[in-house]
């Protein structure tokens, strides 16, 4: 089983460039504002949501272990 | 009483002031209809938002869409050229839509995330510290053509892996592709001879790397055509845009940025006494204040109601960034300067999917140029009376023709 992640998208921060969407579509969608939310952590293989944040131009996206709490990205 | 709305854009009194114009528009027209261009002006922070967040409603393939003409007016006599300098435009990856806006900007988007980005922090503190070593040398200098533009070209070309002794002519090539935000009569010959050269100089650097890839960002755009996604016109009108906006708004972050501090001696003063600390958000609000670019055109794919006015199906629309960053229902006191401002959502580098590639890339140069500028001179001053002081005639670009400074 692959471990559970926390996504959190910071919306101080999302410009909604939808970078997210593209590498991680299953994770991330966009919502009304058309800011990135997550729709459903368990949407996509562990590298490609770490590949989604990574490339977000903002850096809004963190990603944690969700159950030990350990910092994935950044 | 309400007065007559100018709107003549690329007057000199819009050019120098757009801040004083803007506040009248913000408040008496915000979705503005500008006869004599025939255009739809954006001033509102929430209308460009929502403008850039709905790009099913606003396209951005406005050269090759527009069934106007082009504005201001051009020689009847360049027709011919317009024609070439619109299919030339039409290639670049920002003037496309979804889907295929998706795929290009993919082709290039890793390489400028803010990881991979943050590599060339070390390159770049190093050219500002020998740029700056020879300022120190010559007691003066004019921060534009010293500082601002060497930099970010130095930087790009060193991306593009160009070999140094090209960077004058690259410039002087560049200069003339700024044609494109201004609205002289017969601008559409300097274009056109800048596109020309640029693509003349390119080709055979692009035909190498398509053969040899290597690490450098003309062979990323290279493997886009290998892949094929992008045609070789393709990628030679891509490589032109990456080299320009990749230098030429930075240019503009640094002068701006550089020139706010100067006007603003407590900022100035308080930037001072922590530069390491207060670096990140004195460089955004030097966005903020008196952003690179001024603003950027879209069409409407369908009828769409905006601020209460209905916009066409093919009517052409300006989102002005420089409006929007001072719009006070988003920024309290937005005519301050205040290098602390938090949180300070600007626009400089718009919004949505086609917010600005190299943004990370920007940020990064301005830190480091006004933070080593401020290290090195505590004492810094214009060299000339601020009213000596203009901009270039452009509706996109927030350039100074130059800003002579010293540090005595």
């Amino acid at each position: 089983m692959p471990r559970k992640l926390k996504i959190t998208v910071d919306t101080n921060v999302c410009v909604g460039n939808a970078t997210c969407e593209i590498f991680a579509a299953n994770t991330f969608a966009l919502n009304e504002d058309r800011q990135s939310m997550v729709v459903n952590p368990d949407g996509d293989p562990e590298e490609k949501v770490l590949e989604a944040a990574e490339n977000c131009p903002v850096s809004a996206i963190t990603v944690a272990d969700a159950e030990t709490g350990e910092t994935l990205f950044p | 009483m309400v007065t007559a709305i100018n709107d003549d854009l690329f007057s000199p009194a819009v050019v120098n002031d757009p801040y004083t114009y803007f506040s009248q528009l913000r408040d008496e027209d915000p979705v503005h209809w500008n006869e004599k261009y025939e255009l739809w002006v954006v001033s509102r922070y929430a209308d460009l938002v929502w403008v850039t967040r709905h790009p099913e409603f606003f396209s951005s393939e406005w050269w090759k869409k527009d069934p106007r003409g082009p504005y201001p007016e051009i020689d009847e006599s360049d027709l011919g050229l317009y024609q070439y300098v619109r299919e030339f435009f039409s290639d670049w990856f920002i003037q496309h839509d979804r889907p295929e806006h998706t795929e290009m900007r993919m082709v290039v988007h890793s390489y400028f995330n803010p990881k991979a980005m943050e590599l060339w922090r070390p390159i770049v503190q190093k050219a500002v510290k020998s740029l700056l070593d020879e300022a120190e040398e010559r007691g003066s200098m004019d921060a534009m053509k010293d500082f601002a533009i060497p930099l970010p070209l130095l930087v790009i070309a060193q991306m593009m892996g160009m070999p140094n002794q090209d960077r004058a002519f690259i410039r002087e090539l560049a200069e003339k592709l700024l044609f494109l935000g201004r609205g002289e009569l017969n601008r559409m010959q300097p274009l056109t001879d800048g596109i020309k050269g640029l693509l003349e100089y390119l080709s055979p650097i692009v035909a190498e790397r398509v053969k040899n890839p290597g690490e450098d960002l003309l062979s990323v755009l290279a493997i886009g055509e290998k892949k094929g996604i992008y045609t070789r016109d393709e990628v030679l009108a891509n490589a032109v845009l990456l080299l320009l906006a990749g230098h030429e708004t930075t240019i503009n972050l640094i002068c701006n940025g550089t020139l706010a501090l100067i006007q603003h001696p407590d900022q100035l003063a308080s930037f001072r006494e922590d530069p390491t600390g207060r670096t990140v958000r004195a460089t955004e609000e030097c966005l903020r204040y008196d952003a690179p670019v001024r603003s950027i055109q879209r069409i409407a794919s369908e009828d769409v109601e905006l601020g209460g006015k209905m916009v066409r199906k093919d009517e052409r629309l300006r989102w002005f960034i420089s409006s929007a960053n001072r719009d006070p229902e988003v920024f309290p006191n937005p005519e301050t300067f205040d290098i602390a401002r938090y949180p300070n959502p600007h626009v400089a580098f718009g919004s949505g999917i086609h917010h600005c590639l190299g943004s990370t890339l920007a940020r990064l140069e301005g830190q480091e140029a006004l933070r080593l500028l401020v290290e090195r001179f505590p004492r810094l001053n214009l060299e000339v009376p601020a009213r000596d002081l203009s901009y270039q005639p452009s509706i996109t670009f927030r350039s100074l023709k130059s800003l002579p400074v010293s540090w005595n």
